[in-house]
């Protein structure tokens, strides 16, 4: 009788293991996959552009060292270029619209990180002293912007662990407060 | 084989239950989340970084200092301005809800107009053809306009108001709400004309207090400035060297004053008058305090029978006896009078005997007893001063009469206010043309011919002379602290502009516009605490610090007595016989929605009331003896029925009231207002009448006796440890009560 039993019980050992990766694969193609896709974004946005004229991040995300956000430019600072440069392109024209309409530009958000964790730009800039790549990526690459990372707590704590006041900045209330 | 369910399987099934709720819980990602910079940022404004803006709540008369957080142009978050004299950085509920007056979603998006009266389909124009027709019809109307404002009207708008009502010869702005309608604060004031010789609402500091005798004033809950009387109530808690004060609450029903206070005295509805007369009696009988006090309490008292007030008021002589040695033997003694004694027929009388127990307690103009309120700081600042009840009739009867070509209502509510006898609706329909300038359709909205919306609060500029002041004039600066939400128009700048084409005032009101106007007034207060000098310093230290007060308080002022009266109290008379009618009514306002003017606030509806914890609904307090001679329980609906009216509501079954006695709150039963307010619950002031006490100044709301039947109907009751729950509330379709 025992025997007997336990040749299924291994099966059902085997099978409840498959089920579980199936649902982890799953998950990670839902949440990994998406978080890595380049969304669609409201005007096709090249940063590589851009960087390539040799603007620098910080001339549109200009309170990344004065604030907790990194700030996305508002259409007024677009149009302070775009009035005169490249005004031929369909993208600044619809830029243009939004402009001539008043409206705020809908941009798709890249990265995020949950309500509970207070992250803050200037710090990590100015204290720091990291470059805007460390996090983002090569940017001044991407034709499409995409998540190069997932900003879980894991990520975070790679990088504050091998910090010199490391047992400073894996105290929970460092973020989470 | 037969298995047997073993505590394995029951293990395994337990633990593939939790998985599937696991699963369950990972829903599809969220969408996208869109991030909408702005098209021109304000120069000051950081991306991530809130900026604080100072202004004023107006959510109820007192003005209390608030702070905004504002995060990219949005207000996020009010809180008390810890510079501010009366609040002193402390908020109440309905502060906290001001967001909401904001950003409600049935606010008006733009000026609309009105076919037919009372159709409810209101045609959208712009805003200059709203200004035209206001312009023609104030212009053909000469003298015959008259204004209906309330008492959380911005002073500058009712000075603007008051100017424009004087230079075409009509008759002065009214200032007539439920809020200082139903807590007297008229009555309050008239009463410290007579014995002190200045209208001002009387103050009472706590905080040194050793004795305190609150005649059924709710001073935590909805009293005058509730927010300073926490305080003040927190200093009288926590006093040097451990001493904690001695509260006692005289009242029929338990309010959350009287839940914190040492001693509840149920007394019998509208005879807290009488007790503090006779507790003046025993002192000057018993001598019970130094000798001139003692002649004091003789000279003001005349012979009242203390055996029979016992017996009137249901408080045993003993009780009595003891409470008057309390107060008498208490170096720092102060009596409260609340709002249920200035709503009675013989209110005034009620309230001096009270004021006259804080004569005799000499602590009158001390750091914890009676001051009066001080005066405003310069003629440049206003303060709307509530009308009496009788001056308000007088206007509707004018308007009855049809010598009221406009009527301009700004901020008050009368369709809602006023008990249907007092005849508003009827009065309304004889005015040939009715503007509003209410944010949201209200009751009163309804009736209007034209609506063209005023910025709420938290967009419009103003001020509010602070009142009750405690211990200095403040006067509390209102700005805007963002942009306007919806395509609204201040109406003082709406005044100033058809002032213009108006020759009788064009001349009285020659300002440009509104802020012109407030940079003067602010330029005549001079330099306060802020300091400074040059317009441009005080006017940016003004909406820096939240407004004016003085560098350094002035000596509080003692009120005396101006006359030597002898307060004559009698038993107050109710209305409806006790054979038919065997309960007394008693009303208050609730914690939450106030007058009624919070129910348009779904954080406010859905906040428990702190006593019952019911929440989105009316209901009727009955005692359980009451309730069980009835043979209702909670949820049943019964029908409540007074001389003067009947509602139908649920019954809830509270302890903390006397068996003989039926209270309900006030806040509901709208008919308009916005979808959170419309259709919930009753209106209670409907079953009071439009009787108002012998001095005419105030409704006498507090001396009514009502009949109970019960319908056979229930509903559930939204309360805490019921099976609906706070949200369900407002959800459940089934809740008409």
């Amino acid at each position: 009788m025992r025997v007997v039993r336990s040749i299924p019980r291994l099966w059902r050992l085997i099978a409840g293991v498959v089920l579980v990766l199936v649902v982890l694969a799953g998950v990670y193609l839902i949440f990994g996959l998406r978080s890595r896709a380049a969304p669609q974004q409201p005007i096709e946005f090249n940063h590589q552009i851009m960087v390539s004229v040799g603007m620098e991040c910080l001339y549109c995300h200009n309170t990344a060292t004065r604030s907790p956000a990194a700030g996305i430019p508002s259409v007024e600072k677009c149009m302070g270029c775009h009035k005169v440069i490249a005004t031929e392109r369909p993208q600044v024209q619809e830029l243009a619209g939004y402009w001539e309409r008043q409206e705020p530009i809908p941009w798709v958000r890249i990265y995020r990180v949950p309500r509970f964790v207070f992250f803050n730009h200037s710090v990590h800039v100015n204290a720091a002293g990291l470059n805007c790549e460390r996090c983002h990526g090569d940017v001044g690459n991407m034709v499409e912007t995409y998540a190069v990372v997932d900003m879980n707590m894991g990520w975070c704590l790679n990088c504050h662990n091998q910090q010199s006041n490391a047992s400073q900045l894996k105290d929970c209330v460092v973020c989470h407060r | 084989m037969a298995r047997e369910f073993t505590r394995r399987d029951f293990l395994k099934l337990g633990a593939m239950g939790a998985a599937t709720a696991v699963m369950a819980g990972c829903q599809p990602p969220r969408p996208w989340i869109t991030l909408e910079p702005y098209v021109r940022p304000p120069e000051q404004q950081l991306a991530g970084v809130a900026t604080w803006f100072a202004s004023t709540c107006r959510q109820c008369p007192a003005g209390c200092g608030i702070l905004v957080r504002i995060m990219n142009g949005r207000a996020l978050k009010i809180e008390g301005n810890p510079d501010h004299p009366l609040n002193q950085g402390k908020l109440c509920a309905r502060g906290q809800a001001g967001l909401q007056v904001l950003y409600n979603p049935d606010r008006l998006t733009g000026p609309v107009q009105q076919s037919q009266r009372g159709s409810r389909t209101y045609e959208p124009l712009a805003w200059e053809a709203g200004i035209n027709t206001l312009y023609e019809k104030l212009a053909a109307a000469g003298g015959r306009v008259a204004v209906w404002t309330n008492s959380t009207v911005s002073g500058h708008l009712f000075d603007l108001f008051q100017r424009f009502s004087a230079a075409v010869g009509g008759p002065s702005p009214l200032v007539y709400d439920l809020y200082t309608g139903f807590n007297g604060y008229r009555l309050l004031a008239d009463v410290s004309q007579e014995l002190f010789g200045r209208a001002a609402l009387p103050t009472y500091s706590l905080s040194h207090a050793d004795v305190i005798l609150s005649f059924g004033a709710d001073f935590l809950g909805t009293g005058l400035s509730a927010v300073r009387y926490g305080r003040e109530f927190g200093g009288f808690r926590s006093q040097p060297l451990g001493k904690r004060g001695y509260l006692v609450q005289l009242e029929p029903r338990m309010s959350i004053s009287a839940a914190v206070a040492d001693h509840w005295v149920p007394l019998r509805p509208g005879t807290e008058g009488l007790v503090a007369g006779a507790l003046v009696q025993i002192i000057a009988e018993e001598e019970l305090a130094s000798a001139d006090r003692a002649a004091l309490a003789q000279s003001l008292i005349g012979g009242l029978d203390v055996g029979s007030i016992a017996a009137a008021s249901d408080v045993p002589a003993e009780e009595l006896l003891h409470l008057a040695h309390a107060f008498a033997s208490a170096s720092q003694a102060v009596a409260l009078p609340g709002a249920a004694l200035t709503g009675t027929d013989a209110g005034a009388e009620a309230l001096a005997a009270v004021q006259a127990l804080n004569l005799i307690a000499g602590t009158a103009g001390e750091a914890s007893g009676l001051t009066l309120s001080p005066p405003s700081p310069s003629e440049a600042v206003l303060s709307p001063e509530p009308a009496a009840f009788s001056d308000m009739q007088a206007l509707i009867e004018q308007m009855r009469a049809g010598q009221v070509q406009v009527l301009l209502v700004h901020g008050a509510n009368p369709a809602y206010d006023l008990p249907e006898q007092v005849g508003f609706l009827d009065a309304v329909a004889n005015v040939p043309f009715v503007a509003s300038f209410a944010p949201i359709v209200d009751e009163t909205a309804l009736w209007a011919d034209l609506i063209l919306p005023d910025r709420t609060y938290l967009e419009g500029w103003g001020y509010a002379l602070v009142s009750p002041s405690f211990d200095q004039p403040a006067v509390s600066g209102q700005q805007p602290v963002v942009t306007p939400v919806f395509d609204s128009r201040s109406t003082a700048d709406i005044l100033l502009t058809v002032a213009r084409g108006i020759p009788a005032a064009a001349q009285a009101l020659p300002w440009p516009h509104e802020v012109a106007f407030l940079q003067e007034t602010v330029e005549q207060l001079g330099p306060g605490a802020a300091g400074g000098s040059g317009i441009d310093v005080l006017w940016t230290r003004f909406q820096q610090e939240g407004g004016w007060w003085p560098a350094s308080p002035p000596e509080p002022e003692a009120p005396s007595l101006a006359s030597a009266p002898t307060i004559q109290l009698q038993s107050p008379s109710f209305r409806g016989g006790e054979e038919e009618y065997p309960y007394h009514l008693y009303l208050y306002p609730s914690g939450l929605l106030s007058d009624g003017r919070g129910a348009s606030q779904p954080w406010l509806q859905g906040s428990p009331d702190p006593m019952t914890t019911v929440s989105w609904q009316t209901w009727v307090e009955l005692h359980p003896e009451t309730a069980e001679e009835l043979g209702v329980h909670d949820g049943d609906i019964v029908q409540v029925t007074s001389p003067e009216g009947e509602l139908e509501a649920p019954v809830c079954v509270y302890p903390a009231i006397r068996p003989d006695t039926v209270a309900i709150p006030l806040g509901q039963g709208h008919t308009d207002y916005g979808r959170y307010a419309r259709d919930r619950g009753r209106n209670p002031m409907q079953l009071v009448g439009a009787q108002a006490d012998a001095t005419g100044s105030s409704l006498a709301w507090s001396t009514l006796r009502v009949k109970i039947r019960p319908t056979g109907e229930k509903v559930a009751l939204a309360l805490f440890e019921n099976k609906v729950g706070v949200t369900e509330g407002f959800l459940n379709a089934e809740f008409p009560h």
